[in-house]
């Protein structure tokens, strides 16, 4: 049975006086895979933030899991990989592991804190994602590649159902892309994790997602990539020869 | 649109605020009554003598507000101009004031006649304890070798020298009142001596004569006036912070000579002269260096002889003197 | 220039107080500022200081004294802090901005009533600062309550403080109250530089919040053992600092102060070390 993992209806979203988000409306099922492209400055990040709670809603509603999101209080179930999160702070004093333990923080209650049995999931964790070895290094130390492994392990930890991923890729070199890609297809095979990725690379996500979602300021399109490489609105806004060169991979 | 009007009516109501407490504050600078000659003077010994002399012929103006320690003030804008708006200024000694030469170099004024109370008197090195180092030598940075006391005032007899220089000033700038002055200043320098008298006769006879002060070295003219041992735990400013081993050292004199009483000054916190009375079983004492005096006691109208009044007693109960 | 052999120094109940308060105050200063440090509200403690003289001096024109003025600096402070929060949210600005503007609303605060007033019965400045020698016992026990509730607070907190620490974006999608967690941070943080400014004076305050933090930062190798550093030194720059002044005859909280600096340079150079040791 599909079950809604986010339903948004007709979102707006508004920094000052301009209109950042007009009218989304999007229902992302349980399963989805998803690429959220568009050019910049279209929404993506905002539309990922709204979602969150991270930006207020100036019209509209979101729910998540079937609850709305203002009073959405099981984020054990949503994981969230921030776009560059660069260590501003090379000095930043936490270890790999204190850092992916964080992310348990959000399936417990009032005092959180982080018990002896909580490390089996952060070990498991850590050694999916290759990071194991990496466990007392400081994040300051690593390298971008390695960073953005240890912030998605923070994001996994507690195994959630949804995974929301914010131009992840944006700094890694093509190798590194490529495992990353592979590493969350495997995620949303064999676990049926949702994911919400938003990106530059409309080509390659093309290639993973089921779904794509084409934002600027407003949904110009929401489907799978074949009726996206089909459709003649994307030919109009893109022109066919973009078109074609985006779809060619596939 | 909105932001701006918000902040221009917040600062104008600030500057409201400012210029009203600023009026308030003028009318609170107390002179006495009367228009003729007016004098800007620095501390309060001076200020009282200089109401003496002037009496209604006259406006003294006290330039470190009540309540405030000296060591630390510094002028601000507008009391540079209440100095130029002044025929004298008139200020305790170099060592005290060491800012006032700075300030009056940066006056344009004519007609302004500075003067230094302490002219003439002879200044005896702060020893504190003997072989001490200073903690506030950067104030005497041009001054190598030694560092002066600048409380002349509390030895009597220099308190007599000051109201002469203060007169002689005073005459010369309106010697039209000659007479009137010069006989304040007599009534003056007597009520100085018979206060001298006092204490003279109520410290003859102590069963000490050690005076323990957890302050900064204030006393020094007096000590050395009427033969007493003084000991203080700060150097000669009132900025220094007395060190662990200094206190230490005090409380194991104190414990030794078996005095039951230790002084603390008036105005600064009484903390460390409460912590030494504290580690020793003694009772601590205000003894007043009539540096400057409490707003209350301002507005009371309290003089320098009430001051030194009080001190008598003090010292007649710290040391055991017998009543005369 | 050893007038007082070591042993004896400890006889002095000021002495014992002052051992006993300025490591408490000590160790809850360096656990706080490694938080304020990370998020660049190192000079927090500057800031909120110049504030407390404002209250004070509002204490003062309405005489109240000693402990009763704690009744306006308390609540003055403690909303100052949280105003410095705001500020850093609503006026898009970093920590170290909020904290000069509410800093310099302080102390002009207080120059401004101070002079309104025409005077005082005291002294304002040495009422308001204290200094380690003079610790009463009834502040040994404001100096105990405050370290069992600072220390309790971050222990209930410390997972929550991490994790916005490291990114408030990801503690409140991680379902923490991000606001609150930052208010706390502020509350004891002003709460602690009020009671500890009458207790040791601002010198040692702002310096306790910052260098123990800051040395800490460049040796540990996780955030757990940061925060035990941070504590390890505060204390041992206290009680050694003590000693050091009783010793060479130096006033006390300047020797804490230096003593704090020779640590974070020693922390500097081991560090320095490390490096050259894993490169060869």
């Amino acid at each position: 049975m599909q079950r809604e993992v986010i339903r948004a209806e007709n979102l707006s979203c508004s920094y000052t006086n301009s209109m950042v988000l007009d009218r989304i409306s999007v229902v992302v099922d349980a399963g989805d895979y998803v690429g959220v492209v568009g050019p910049n400055g279209s929404g993506k990040s905002t539309f990922i933030k709204a979602l969150l709670g991270l930006c207020s809603l100036s019209g509209g509603s979101i729910s998540l899991f079937g609850t709305p999101q203002a009073s959405f209080r099981q984020w054990e179930r949503v994981g969230y990989l921030p776009q560059s999160l660069a260590m501003q702070n090379a000095l930043f004093p936490a270890t790999v592991a204190e850092t992916v333990a964080l992310g348990l923080l959000s399936g417990k209650r009032f005092p959180r804190k982080i018990l002896s049995q909580d490390r089996y999931k952060v070990e498991q964790t850590l050694a999916l994602l290759g990071v194991d070895a990496l466990r007392n290094k400081l994040i300051g130390e690593l390298s971008g590649g390695q960073q953005q492994r240890v912030f998605l392990a923070r994001a996994l930890v507690n195994d959630p159902e949804l995974l929301i991923l914010d131009e992840p890729t944006a700094a890694l070199d093509p190798e590194t892309r490529e495992r990353f890609y592979g590493l969350i297809g495997d995620l949303n095979r064999t676990r049926g994790t949702t994911l919400l990725l938003v990106t530059h690379d409309t080509g390659v996500i093309g290639g993973y997602a089921s779904k794509m979602l084409y934002l600027d300021k407003s949904v110009l399109f929401y489907g799978s990539f074949d009726q996206f490489c089909h459709s003649s609105e994307m030919s109009a806004l893109f022109g066919s020869p973009s078109q074609h060169i985006i779809c060619h991979r596939h | 649109m909105k932001v701006w009007i918000k902040c221009s009516v917040i600062c104008a109501l600030l500057v409201f605020i400012v210029s009203g407490c600023a009026r308030q504050d003028e009318k609170n600078k107390r002179n006495t009554a009367g228009s003729g000659l007016r004098i800007v003077i620095t501390l309060f010994p001076l200020y009282d003598f200089s109401r003496a002399i002037i009496g209604d012929k006259g406006t003294v103006v006290m330039l470190v507000p009540p309540g405030m320690e000296p060591h630390s003030f510094e002028p601000r804008p507008d009391d540079v101009a209440r100095i130029s708006k002044s025929s004298l200024f008139i200020y305790t000694n170099r060592y005290m004031e060491p800012w006032a030469d700075r300030i009056v170099k940066g006056i344009a004024s004519p007609q302004l006649v500075v003067v230094n109370a302490g002219e003439g008197l002879t200044y005896l090195e702060s020893t504190g304890n003997a072989h001490e180092k200073h903690d506030h030598a950067e104030e005497h940075k041009h001054r190598q070798s030694a560092v002066y006391d600048p409380h002349v005032w509390l030895d009597f007899g220099n308190a007599v020298k000051m109201v002469a220089n203060i007169t002689q000033a005073i005459t010369a700038a309106d010697p039209g009142n000659r007479q009137y002055y010069e006989n304040n200043a007599a009534a003056l320098k007597k009520r100085l001596e018979d206060m001298d008298k006092r204490y003279s006769k109520g410290l003859a006879d102590c069963s000490s004569r050690l005076v323990m002060h957890g302050g900064h070295y204030a006393f020094g003219y007096m000590a050395h006036r009427y033969k007493l041992d003084y000991r203080s735990l700060s150097g000669v400013s009132s900025e220094s912070e007395p060190s662990a081993a200094k206190m230490a050292k005090m409380v194991r004199q104190i414990k030794a000579s078996g005095v039951r009483y230790l002084f603390a000054e008036e105005m600064l916190s009484p903390r460390i002269s409460e912590t030494i009375a504290a580690e020793t079983g003694a009772s601590v004492l205000r003894l007043h260096g009539a540096h400057n005096i409490a707003v209350d006691e301002y507005n009371k109208g309290t003089t320098f002889f009430d001051l030194m009044d009080v001190n008598l007693k003090m010292l007649q109960k710290g040391l055991g003197c017998s009543e005369k | 220039m050893q007038e007082v052999p070591l042993m004896e120094i400890f006889v002095y109940g000021f002495v014992q107080r002052a051992m006993l308060a300025g490591s408490l105050i000590s160790v809850l200063c360096s656990v706080l500022g490694v938080f304020l440090v990370l998020r660049r509200m190192s000079l927090i403690g500057d800031g909120l200081a110049h504030v407390t003289f404002g209250s004070a001096a509002m204490a003062l024109a309405m005489k109240l004294y000693s402990a009763s003025s704690l009744l306006i600096s308390i609540p003055v402070v403690l909303l100052s802090s949280l105003g410095i929060l705001k500020l850093m949210e609503k006026g898009r600005l970093s920590g170290d901005a909020a904290i000069g503007i509410v800093s310099a609303a302080g102390i002009a605060a207080g120059i401004i009533l101070a002079s309104i007033g025409g005077g005082y019965n005291v002294d304002l400045l040495s009422y308001l600062f204290g200094n380690i020698l003079s610790i009463t016992f009834e502040e040994v026990c404001i100096a105990v309550v405050l370290f069992v509730v600072v220390m309790v607070m971050m222990l209930l907190f410390y997972n929550d403080l991490v994790a916005v620490t490291l990114s408030e974006e990801l503690a409140k999608v991680s379902g923490v109250p991000t606001r609150l967690i930052s208010s706390v941070l502020v509350c004891l943080t002003a709460l602690s530089v009020v009671l500890a400014m009458k207790l040791v004076g601002i010198m040692l305050i702002t310096a306790l919040l910052v260098i123990p933090a800051a040395s800490a930062l460049q040796v540990a190798r996780s955030f757990k053992i940061c925060v035990l550093l941070a504590g390890l030194q505060g204390v041992v720059s206290v009680l050694a600092g003590i000693v050091i002044s009783f010793q060479f005859n130096l006033p006390t909280s300047a020797s804490v102060v230096v003593l704090n600096l020779v640590l974070f340079m020693v922390a500097c150079l081991v560090r320095r070390l490390r490096v050259t040791g894993s490169n060869s």
